[in-house]
Protein backbone atom coordinates (compact mmCIF):
# COMPACT_ATOMS: atom_id res chain seq x y z
CA UNK A 1 0.00 0.00 0.00
CA UNK A 2 1.25 3.29 -0.82
CA UNK A 3 1.90 6.12 1.82
CA UNK A 4 -1.12 8.93 0.72
CA UNK A 5 -0.15 12.39 -0.08
CA UNK A 6 -1.94 15.50 1.30
CA UNK A 7 -3.64 15.21 -2.18
CA UNK A 8 -5.68 11.82 -1.72
CA UNK A 9 -7.90 13.34 0.77
CA UNK A 10 -10.69 14.78 -1.30
CA UNK A 11 -13.59 15.53 0.68
CA UNK A 12 -14.96 19.02 1.14
CA UNK A 13 -15.79 19.09 5.17
CA UNK A 14 -11.82 18.48 5.46
CA UNK A 15 -11.55 21.93 5.49
CA UNK A 16 -10.46 25.44 7.38
CA UNK A 17 -13.64 26.13 7.85
CA UNK A 18 -15.02 23.06 9.64
CA UNK A 19 -11.13 23.34 11.38
CA UNK A 20 -11.68 26.60 12.87
CA UNK A 21 -14.92 26.11 14.15
CA UNK A 22 -14.67 23.10 16.03
CA UNK A 23 -11.21 24.14 17.09
CA UNK A 24 -12.89 27.51 18.82
CA UNK A 25 -15.18 25.16 20.54
CA UNK A 26 -11.44 23.48 21.67
CA UNK A 27 -9.76 26.31 22.73
CA UNK A 28 -12.93 27.25 24.84
CA UNK A 29 -12.66 23.87 26.51
CA UNK A 30 -9.00 24.11 26.78
CA UNK A 31 -9.35 27.47 28.28
CA UNK A 32 -12.03 26.53 30.89
CA UNK A 33 -9.94 23.30 31.46
CA UNK A 34 -6.65 25.42 32.64
CA UNK A 35 -8.91 27.95 34.72
CA UNK A 36 -10.41 25.64 36.44
CA UNK A 37 -7.55 23.21 36.89
CA UNK A 38 -5.12 25.90 37.97
CA UNK A 39 -7.81 26.97 40.66
CA UNK A 40 -7.98 23.87 41.90
CA UNK A 41 -4.16 23.05 42.49
CA UNK A 42 -4.40 26.57 44.09
CA UNK A 43 -6.93 25.47 46.74
CA UNK A 44 -4.88 22.33 47.46
CA UNK A 45 -1.93 24.84 48.69
CA UNK A 46 -1.06 24.78 52.13
CA UNK A 47 -0.76 28.13 52.89
CA UNK A 48 -2.39 30.05 50.25
CA UNK A 49 -0.81 33.79 49.74
CA UNK A 50 -3.86 34.49 49.30
CA UNK A 51 -6.40 32.39 50.49
CA UNK A 52 -9.52 31.79 47.91
CA UNK A 53 -12.89 32.93 49.55
CA UNK A 54 -15.31 30.15 51.41
CA UNK A 55 -18.19 32.02 50.23
CA UNK A 56 -20.22 30.98 48.23
CA UNK A 57 -19.75 27.43 49.60
CA UNK A 58 -20.49 25.73 45.84
CA UNK A 59 -17.73 27.52 43.86
CA UNK A 60 -15.40 24.85 44.06
CA UNK A 61 -18.33 22.24 43.22
CA UNK A 62 -19.24 24.07 40.41
CA UNK A 63 -15.25 25.13 38.92
CA UNK A 64 -14.41 21.42 39.07
CA UNK A 65 -17.38 20.57 37.88
CA UNK A 66 -16.57 22.39 34.77
CA UNK A 67 -13.11 21.30 34.76
CA UNK A 68 -13.61 17.75 34.59
CA UNK A 69 -16.89 18.25 32.21
CA UNK A 70 -14.77 20.86 29.36
CA UNK A 71 -12.36 18.05 29.41
CA UNK A 72 -14.77 15.23 28.98
CA UNK A 73 -15.95 17.54 26.09
CA UNK A 74 -13.04 17.97 24.28
CA UNK A 75 -12.22 14.52 23.63
CA UNK A 76 -15.39 14.10 20.76
CA UNK A 77 -14.00 18.01 19.77
CA UNK A 78 -10.63 16.73 19.50
CA UNK A 79 -11.02 13.55 17.48
CA UNK A 80 -13.64 15.22 15.21
CA UNK A 81 -10.35 18.36 14.72
CA UNK A 82 -8.05 15.51 14.23
CA UNK A 83 -10.29 13.87 11.45
CA UNK A 84 -10.67 17.44 9.98
CA UNK A 85 -6.64 18.34 9.40
CA UNK A 86 -5.49 14.55 9.11
CA UNK A 87 -4.36 15.38 5.73
CA UNK A 88 -1.65 18.23 6.64
CA UNK A 89 0.16 14.98 8.32
CA UNK A 90 0.93 13.93 4.80
CA UNK A 91 2.45 17.70 3.63
CA UNK A 92 5.80 17.58 2.24
CA UNK A 93 8.43 19.21 3.60
CA UNK A 94 9.99 22.24 2.04
CA UNK A 95 13.34 21.99 0.32
CA UNK A 96 14.83 24.80 0.62
CA UNK A 97 16.34 24.84 5.03
CA UNK A 98 15.06 28.52 5.09
CA UNK A 99 11.68 27.37 4.74
CA UNK A 100 12.15 23.89 6.34
CA UNK A 101 13.17 25.26 9.52
CA UNK A 102 9.96 27.57 10.54
CA UNK A 103 7.77 24.46 9.07
CA UNK A 104 9.82 21.73 11.01
CA UNK A 105 9.49 24.36 13.94
CA UNK A 106 5.55 24.47 13.57
CA UNK A 107 5.35 20.47 12.84
CA UNK A 108 6.89 20.20 16.01
CA UNK A 109 4.39 22.43 18.09
CA UNK A 110 1.74 20.48 16.57
CA UNK A 111 2.99 17.00 17.40
CA UNK A 112 3.59 18.48 20.78
CA UNK A 113 -0.41 19.95 21.11
CA UNK A 114 -1.43 16.67 19.71
CA UNK A 115 0.30 14.17 22.10
CA UNK A 116 0.41 16.25 25.50
CA UNK A 117 -3.70 17.35 24.55
CA UNK A 118 -4.62 13.55 23.79
CA UNK A 119 -2.56 12.23 27.22
CA UNK A 120 -3.86 15.20 29.27
CA UNK A 121 -7.77 14.32 28.28
CA UNK A 122 -6.68 10.49 28.59
CA UNK A 123 -5.39 10.59 32.10
CA UNK A 124 -7.99 12.96 33.08
CA UNK A 125 -10.80 10.75 31.58
CA UNK A 126 -8.80 7.37 33.63
CA UNK A 127 -8.54 9.44 36.85
CA UNK A 128 -12.34 10.10 36.97
CA UNK A 129 -12.74 6.79 36.96
CA UNK A 130 -9.79 5.96 39.84
CA UNK A 131 -7.89 4.08 36.74
CA UNK A 132 -4.21 4.40 37.19
CA UNK A 133 -2.79 2.14 34.65
CA UNK A 134 1.13 4.42 35.15
CA UNK A 135 4.03 5.08 37.48
CA UNK A 136 4.28 8.71 37.46
CA UNK A 137 2.31 10.83 39.39
CA UNK A 138 -1.06 11.54 37.87
CA UNK A 139 -1.34 15.08 39.75
CA UNK A 140 1.93 16.94 39.15
CA UNK A 141 2.05 14.74 35.21
CA UNK A 142 -1.30 16.29 34.94
CA UNK A 143 -0.11 20.08 36.08
CA UNK A 144 2.80 19.97 33.77
CA UNK A 145 1.39 18.96 30.66
CA UNK A 146 -1.47 21.38 31.18
CA UNK A 147 1.24 24.55 30.90
CA UNK A 148 2.87 22.54 27.79
CA UNK A 149 -0.33 22.07 26.12
CA UNK A 150 -1.72 25.77 26.38
CA UNK A 151 1.77 27.14 25.37
CA UNK A 152 1.82 24.54 22.20
CA UNK A 153 -1.63 25.75 21.59
CA UNK A 154 -1.15 29.49 22.08
CA UNK A 155 2.01 29.14 19.43
CA UNK A 156 -0.64 26.99 16.95
CA UNK A 157 -3.33 29.83 17.58
CA UNK A 158 -0.71 32.43 16.81
CA UNK A 159 0.46 30.61 13.32
CA UNK A 160 -3.01 29.98 12.09
CA UNK A 161 -4.13 33.39 12.87
CA UNK A 162 -4.71 34.68 9.64
CA UNK A 163 -6.73 32.07 8.47
CA UNK A 164 -8.53 31.43 11.39
CA UNK A 165 -9.99 35.09 11.14
CA UNK A 166 -10.61 34.76 7.93
CA UNK A 167 -12.62 31.32 8.59
CA UNK A 168 -14.61 32.45 11.27
CA UNK A 169 -15.50 36.02 10.01
CA UNK A 170 -16.52 33.88 6.84
CA UNK A 171 -19.25 31.22 5.98
CA UNK A 172 -18.64 27.78 6.55
CA UNK A 173 -19.52 26.63 3.21
CA UNK A 174 -16.35 29.26 2.08
CA UNK A 175 -13.55 27.48 0.16
CA UNK A 176 -11.23 30.40 0.03
CA UNK A 177 -8.38 28.39 2.15
CA UNK A 178 -9.42 24.76 0.84
CA UNK A 179 -6.86 22.89 -1.11
CA UNK A 180 -8.08 22.76 -4.83
CA UNK A 181 -8.89 19.19 -5.00
CA UNK A 182 -11.12 19.09 -2.00
CA UNK A 183 -13.99 19.74 -3.39
CA UNK A 184 -15.77 16.11 -3.14
CA UNK A 185 -19.14 16.24 -1.39
CA UNK A 186 -19.32 14.61 2.12
CA UNK A 187 -22.37 11.89 3.76
CA UNK A 188 -23.15 15.53 5.37
CA UNK A 189 -23.03 19.08 5.07
CA UNK A 190 -20.19 20.89 6.84
CA UNK A 191 -23.08 22.55 9.03
CA UNK A 192 -24.03 18.83 9.90
CA UNK A 193 -20.09 17.98 10.97
CA UNK A 194 -20.58 20.85 13.26
CA UNK A 195 -24.11 20.20 14.60
CA UNK A 196 -22.65 16.17 14.98
CA UNK A 197 -19.76 17.26 16.81
CA UNK A 198 -21.44 19.58 19.42
CA UNK A 199 -24.00 16.69 19.93
CA UNK A 200 -21.53 14.04 20.42
CA UNK A 201 -19.72 16.66 22.74
CA UNK A 202 -22.68 17.20 25.02
CA UNK A 203 -23.57 14.08 25.04
CA UNK A 204 -20.29 12.15 26.04
CA UNK A 205 -20.08 15.46 28.96
CA UNK A 206 -23.51 14.63 30.34
CA UNK A 207 -23.20 10.73 30.38
CA UNK A 208 -19.72 10.46 31.66
CA UNK A 209 -19.88 13.38 34.25
CA UNK A 210 -23.69 14.13 35.35
CA UNK A 211 -23.88 11.04 37.50
CA UNK A 212 -24.46 12.76 41.07
CA UNK A 213 -26.27 16.16 39.28
CA UNK A 214 -29.58 15.63 41.43
CA UNK A 215 -32.75 14.72 39.04
CA UNK A 216 -30.55 13.69 36.08
CA UNK A 217 -27.62 11.58 37.63
CA UNK A 218 -29.56 8.47 37.18
CA UNK A 219 -29.67 8.31 33.43
CA UNK A 220 -25.99 9.75 33.11
CA UNK A 221 -24.85 5.81 32.23
CA UNK A 222 -21.46 6.35 31.82
CA UNK A 223 -21.03 8.47 35.26
CA UNK A 224 -18.52 6.22 37.84
CA UNK A 225 -20.19 7.86 40.54
CA UNK A 226 -23.87 8.40 41.64
CA UNK A 227 -26.06 9.43 44.82
CA UNK A 228 -27.65 5.46 44.51
CA UNK A 229 -26.01 5.39 48.10
CA UNK A 230 -25.60 8.57 49.96
CA UNK A 231 -22.75 10.89 49.46
CA UNK A 232 -19.51 8.65 47.43
CA UNK A 233 -17.00 7.53 49.04
CA UNK A 234 -13.40 7.97 47.83
CA UNK A 235 -11.24 6.27 50.36
CA UNK A 236 -12.83 4.08 52.60
CA UNK A 237 -11.51 3.61 55.98
CA UNK A 238 -10.46 -0.37 55.51
CA UNK A 239 -8.13 1.21 52.97
CA UNK A 240 -7.10 3.71 54.55
CA UNK A 241 -6.17 1.81 57.67
CA UNK A 242 -7.93 3.57 60.01
CA UNK A 243 -10.61 0.80 61.04
CA UNK A 244 -8.65 -0.37 65.03
CA UNK A 245 -7.90 3.55 65.65
CA UNK A 246 -11.00 5.17 64.68
CA UNK A 247 -13.21 2.76 66.49
CA UNK A 248 -10.99 2.57 69.76
CA UNK A 249 -12.48 3.70 72.95
CA UNK A 250 -9.21 5.27 73.40
CA UNK A 251 -10.03 7.70 70.75
CA UNK A 252 -9.19 11.08 71.28
CA UNK A 253 -9.34 14.53 69.57
CA UNK A 254 -6.45 16.60 70.71
CA UNK A 255 -6.81 20.41 70.05
CA UNK A 256 -3.48 22.30 70.65
CA UNK A 257 -2.57 25.70 70.80
CA UNK A 258 0.84 26.42 71.99
CA UNK A 259 1.34 24.99 75.49
CA UNK A 260 -2.42 25.36 75.70
CA UNK A 261 -4.11 22.15 74.69
CA UNK A 262 -7.24 19.69 75.35
CA UNK A 263 -8.08 16.02 74.61
CA UNK A 264 -11.58 15.39 73.94
CA UNK A 265 -13.68 11.76 73.84
CA UNK A 266 -16.14 12.17 70.98
CA UNK A 267 -19.03 12.10 73.92
CA UNK A 268 -16.88 15.22 75.02
CA UNK A 269 -17.68 16.38 71.15
CA UNK A 270 -21.69 15.05 71.26
CA UNK A 271 -22.35 17.27 74.95
CA UNK A 272 -21.32 20.15 73.29
CA UNK A 273 -23.83 22.54 71.45
CA UNK A 274 -24.41 21.11 68.01
CA UNK A 275 -25.16 23.18 64.72
CA UNK A 276 -26.39 21.75 60.81
CA UNK A 277 -25.10 22.86 57.69
CA UNK A 278 -26.00 21.47 54.01
CA UNK A 279 -22.55 21.66 52.67
CA UNK A 280 -21.30 19.75 49.60
CA UNK A 281 -18.61 17.31 49.40
CA UNK A 282 -17.01 18.36 45.60
CA UNK A 283 -14.34 16.10 44.90
CA UNK A 284 -11.05 16.58 42.40
CA UNK A 285 -12.74 13.81 40.15
CA UNK A 286 -15.54 16.36 39.20
CA UNK A 287 -18.43 14.58 41.07
CA UNK A 288 -19.97 16.64 44.23
CA UNK A 289 -22.91 15.79 46.71
CA UNK A 290 -24.64 17.48 49.38
CA UNK A 291 -25.04 16.43 52.68
CA UNK A 292 -26.50 17.81 55.98
CA UNK A 293 -23.67 17.86 58.17
CA UNK A 294 -24.11 18.00 62.27
CA UNK A 295 -21.57 18.68 64.45
CA UNK A 296 -18.83 20.84 66.57
CA UNK A 297 -18.54 24.26 64.73
CA UNK A 298 -14.41 24.26 64.83
CA UNK A 299 -13.94 28.26 66.10
CA UNK A 300 -15.99 26.53 69.70
CA UNK A 301 -13.03 24.26 69.57
CA UNK A 302 -10.86 26.91 68.84
CA UNK A 303 -12.03 28.98 72.12
CA UNK A 304 -11.65 26.22 74.10
CA UNK A 305 -7.89 26.25 73.83
CA UNK A 306 -8.07 30.02 73.50
CA UNK A 307 -6.97 30.46 70.08
CA UNK A 308 -7.43 34.20 68.55
CA UNK A 309 -9.52 34.32 65.16
CA UNK A 310 -7.42 35.12 62.13
CA UNK A 311 -5.17 32.16 62.88
CA UNK A 312 -4.24 28.78 60.18
CA UNK A 313 -5.28 25.72 61.55
CA UNK A 314 -3.75 22.22 61.22
CA UNK A 315 -6.14 19.39 61.07
CA UNK A 316 -4.19 15.84 61.00
CA UNK A 317 -5.95 12.72 60.37
CA UNK A 318 -5.06 8.91 61.60
CA UNK A 319 -4.75 8.17 58.49
CA UNK A 320 -0.87 9.13 57.86
CA UNK A 321 0.22 7.70 54.77
CA UNK A 322 -1.67 9.64 51.91
CA UNK A 323 -1.96 13.35 51.18
CA UNK A 324 -5.08 13.92 52.55
CA UNK A 325 -3.73 12.99 55.84
CA UNK A 326 -3.42 16.80 56.92
CA UNK A 327 -4.57 20.01 56.11
CA UNK A 328 -4.10 23.63 56.71
CA UNK A 329 -6.93 25.77 57.10
CA UNK A 330 -6.56 29.40 55.96
CA UNK A 331 -8.24 32.01 58.77
CA UNK A 332 -11.00 32.46 56.94
CA UNK A 333 -12.36 29.04 56.96
CA UNK A 334 -11.01 27.98 60.59
CA UNK A 335 -13.42 31.09 61.73
CA UNK A 336 -16.23 30.38 59.09
CA UNK A 337 -19.46 29.63 61.39
CA UNK A 338 -19.99 26.81 58.95
CA UNK A 339 -17.02 24.86 59.24
CA UNK A 340 -17.58 22.07 61.18
CA UNK A 341 -16.30 19.20 63.14
CA UNK A 342 -19.13 16.91 62.00
CA UNK A 343 -20.26 13.92 63.75
CA UNK A 344 -23.48 13.14 62.16
CA UNK A 345 -24.46 13.16 58.39
CA UNK A 346 -28.19 13.37 56.86
CA UNK A 347 -29.53 12.75 60.49
CA UNK A 348 -26.99 9.38 61.03
CA UNK A 349 -24.10 8.91 62.85
CA UNK A 350 -21.25 9.49 60.63
CA UNK A 351 -20.35 6.26 59.07
CA UNK A 352 -16.64 4.49 59.40
CA UNK A 353 -16.08 5.39 55.79
CA UNK A 354 -17.24 9.03 55.85
CA UNK A 355 -14.66 9.65 58.82
CA UNK A 356 -16.10 8.34 62.18
CA UNK A 357 -15.40 9.24 64.93
CA UNK A 358 -15.33 13.04 63.49
CA UNK A 359 -14.60 14.61 59.95
CA UNK A 360 -13.37 17.60 59.42
CA UNK A 361 -16.48 19.78 56.91
CA UNK A 362 -16.08 23.32 55.79
CA UNK A 363 -17.61 25.34 52.48
CA UNK A 364 -15.80 25.72 49.46
CA UNK A 365 -13.04 23.11 49.56
CA UNK A 366 -11.44 20.37 47.45
CA UNK A 367 -12.90 17.09 48.76
CA UNK A 368 -9.52 15.57 49.23
CA UNK A 369 -9.15 18.45 52.13
CA UNK A 370 -12.08 17.69 53.87
CA UNK A 371 -10.08 15.49 56.41
CA UNK A 372 -11.65 12.46 57.61
CA UNK A 373 -11.18 10.10 60.99
CA UNK A 374 -9.63 13.56 62.81
CA UNK A 375 -7.00 13.17 65.17
CA UNK A 376 -5.60 16.34 65.94
CA UNK A 377 -6.84 20.31 65.43
CA UNK A 378 -3.30 22.43 65.59
CA UNK A 379 -3.52 25.95 65.68
CA UNK A 380 -0.50 27.52 63.67
CA UNK B 1 -2.26 41.10 14.11
CA UNK B 2 2.03 41.16 14.06
CA UNK B 3 2.39 41.69 17.49
CA UNK B 4 -0.56 39.75 18.63
CA UNK B 5 0.97 36.65 16.57
CA UNK B 6 4.27 37.47 17.74
CA UNK B 7 3.26 37.92 21.95
CA UNK B 8 0.97 34.71 21.26
CA UNK B 9 4.19 32.88 20.26
CA UNK B 10 6.28 34.17 22.71
CA UNK B 11 3.81 32.95 25.37
CA UNK B 12 3.44 29.97 23.96
CA UNK B 13 7.17 29.20 24.22
CA UNK B 14 7.36 30.27 27.93
CA UNK B 15 4.68 28.03 28.83
CA UNK B 16 5.93 24.87 26.84
CA UNK B 17 9.12 25.87 28.54
CA UNK B 18 8.03 26.12 32.12
CA UNK B 19 5.80 23.01 31.82
CA UNK B 20 8.54 20.78 30.67
CA UNK B 21 10.22 22.17 33.70
CA UNK B 22 7.93 21.26 35.95
CA UNK B 23 8.10 17.84 34.44
CA UNK B 24 11.77 17.04 34.56
CA UNK B 25 11.96 18.50 38.38
CA UNK B 26 9.47 17.10 40.16
CA UNK B 27 9.83 13.41 39.79
CA UNK B 28 12.14 10.61 39.02
CA UNK B 29 13.63 9.32 35.68
CA UNK B 30 11.68 6.55 35.61
CA UNK B 31 8.43 8.35 35.87
CA UNK B 32 9.48 10.95 33.75
CA UNK B 33 10.52 8.13 31.20
CA UNK B 34 6.81 6.99 31.41
CA UNK B 35 5.25 10.48 30.69
CA UNK B 36 7.33 10.83 27.03
CA UNK B 37 6.20 6.67 26.65
CA UNK B 38 3.00 7.82 27.06
CA UNK B 39 3.23 11.33 25.14
CA UNK B 40 4.68 9.00 22.14
CA UNK B 41 1.95 5.87 22.80
CA UNK B 42 -0.81 8.92 22.28
CA UNK B 43 0.03 9.72 18.79
CA UNK B 44 1.16 6.24 18.05
CA UNK B 45 -2.14 5.16 19.13
CA UNK B 46 -4.33 7.67 17.29
CA UNK B 47 -2.46 8.43 14.08
CA UNK B 48 -1.79 4.69 13.51
CA UNK B 49 -4.34 2.88 14.22
CA UNK B 50 -8.11 5.20 15.35
CA UNK B 51 -7.19 7.30 12.50
CA UNK B 52 -6.83 4.58 9.61
CA UNK B 53 -9.12 2.88 11.33
CA UNK B 54 -11.79 5.60 10.97
CA UNK B 55 -10.40 6.53 7.54
CA UNK B 56 -10.93 2.78 6.22
CA UNK B 57 -14.70 2.97 7.25
CA UNK B 58 -15.06 6.14 5.89
CA UNK B 59 -13.23 4.60 2.28
CA UNK B 60 -15.46 1.80 2.51
CA UNK B 61 -18.89 3.73 3.80
CA UNK B 62 -18.60 6.29 0.74
CA UNK B 63 -18.17 3.29 -2.17
CA UNK B 64 -20.56 0.69 -0.56
CA UNK B 65 -23.45 2.43 0.76
CA UNK B 66 -25.84 4.77 -1.05
CA UNK B 67 -26.17 8.28 -0.17
CA UNK B 68 -28.62 7.97 2.65
CA UNK B 69 -27.53 5.34 4.57
CA UNK B 70 -24.20 6.71 4.72
CA UNK B 71 -25.70 10.18 6.36
CA UNK B 72 -26.94 7.55 8.78
CA UNK B 73 -23.68 5.97 9.35
CA UNK B 74 -21.89 9.01 10.03
CA UNK B 75 -25.05 9.98 12.26
CA UNK B 76 -24.09 6.35 14.30
CA UNK B 77 -20.25 7.08 14.21
CA UNK B 78 -19.68 10.75 15.24
CA UNK B 79 -22.27 10.25 17.93
CA UNK B 80 -21.36 6.34 19.12
CA UNK B 81 -17.63 6.27 18.44
CA UNK B 82 -16.12 8.99 20.97
CA UNK B 83 -18.66 7.49 23.61
CA UNK B 84 -17.95 4.04 23.20
CA UNK B 85 -14.11 5.36 23.85
CA UNK B 86 -14.71 7.68 27.09
CA UNK B 87 -16.49 4.16 28.23
CA UNK B 88 -13.76 2.44 27.94
CA UNK B 89 -12.10 3.05 32.07
CA UNK B 90 -15.90 2.47 33.35
CA UNK B 91 -17.21 -0.46 30.81
CA UNK B 92 -13.44 -2.30 32.05
CA UNK B 93 -13.87 -1.49 35.59
CA UNK B 94 -10.40 -1.26 35.99
CA UNK B 95 -10.16 1.31 38.93
CA UNK B 96 -12.94 -1.00 40.76
CA UNK B 97 -12.26 -1.21 44.17
CA UNK B 98 -13.76 -4.24 46.73
CA UNK B 99 -14.27 -2.46 49.88
CA UNK B 100 -16.03 0.64 47.93
CA UNK B 101 -19.07 0.32 46.15
CA UNK B 102 -19.70 4.06 45.80
CA UNK B 103 -17.87 3.46 43.52
CA UNK B 104 -18.38 2.28 39.44
CA UNK B 105 -22.08 1.30 41.20
CA UNK B 106 -23.89 1.14 37.86
CA UNK B 107 -24.40 -1.78 34.91
CA UNK B 108 -22.40 0.46 32.03
CA UNK B 109 -22.44 -2.51 29.30
CA UNK B 110 -26.42 -2.12 29.56
CA UNK B 111 -25.93 1.97 29.44
CA UNK B 112 -23.79 2.13 26.72
CA UNK B 113 -26.34 -0.29 24.83
CA UNK B 114 -29.04 1.89 25.06
CA UNK B 115 -27.01 4.86 23.95
CA UNK B 116 -25.58 2.64 21.29
CA UNK B 117 -29.21 2.55 20.22
CA UNK B 118 -30.10 5.79 21.21
CA UNK B 119 -27.70 6.55 18.31
CA UNK B 120 -28.80 4.19 15.90
CA UNK B 121 -32.36 5.34 16.21
CA UNK B 122 -30.93 9.10 15.26
CA UNK B 123 -28.76 7.64 12.12
CA UNK B 124 -32.20 6.46 11.14
CA UNK B 125 -34.11 9.21 11.67
CA UNK B 126 -31.46 11.09 9.50
CA UNK B 127 -31.38 8.75 6.80
CA UNK B 128 -35.60 8.61 6.32
CA UNK B 129 -34.96 12.27 6.58
CA UNK B 130 -32.53 12.62 3.56
CA UNK B 131 -34.99 10.45 1.51
CA UNK B 132 -37.95 12.20 1.89
CA UNK B 133 -36.05 15.20 1.41
CA UNK B 134 -34.98 14.08 -1.92
CA UNK B 135 -38.23 12.98 -3.58
CA UNK B 136 -39.70 16.00 -3.96
CA UNK B 137 -36.52 17.07 -5.69
CA UNK B 138 -36.50 14.04 -7.75
CA UNK B 139 -40.27 15.26 -8.84
CA UNK B 140 -38.97 18.96 -9.79
CA UNK B 141 -35.90 17.25 -12.07
CA UNK B 142 -39.13 15.25 -13.55
CA UNK B 143 -41.72 17.96 -14.59
CA UNK B 144 -38.67 20.13 -16.21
Amino acid sequence: MRIPSEDSFTSRLRSAAVAARVGLWLGICFLVALVTGLISHYAQLDHQPVPLPASPSRLYQLTQGLHVAAGTAAIPLLLIKLWVVFPKLFQPMPRQVREALPTALERGSIAILVSTSLVQLTTGLLNVAQWYPWGFSFRSTHYALAFVAVGALLVHIAVKLPVVRDALTGDVDDTAHDRPNARRPGPVSRRGVLVLAGTSALAATFLYTAGTIPGVGRIAALSPRSRKQGIPINRTAHSAGVVAEASSSAYRLELVHGAMTRSLTRDDLVAMEQRTHTLPIACVEGWSASGEWGGVRLRDLLDLVGAPRGREVRVRSIQTFSASADTVLPPNFADDDRTLMALMLDGETLSMDHGYPVRLIAPDRPGVMQTKWVSRIEVL
Amino acid sequence: MRAIRGGLILLGAVGMAYGAWLLVSRQDLGQIVEVALWLAAAVVIHDGILAPVVLGLGWVGGRLLPRAVARGAVTVLVLLGPAALVAIPVLGRFGAKPDNPTLLDRDYTQGLLVFAILCVCAGVAVALGELRSRQPARANVEEE
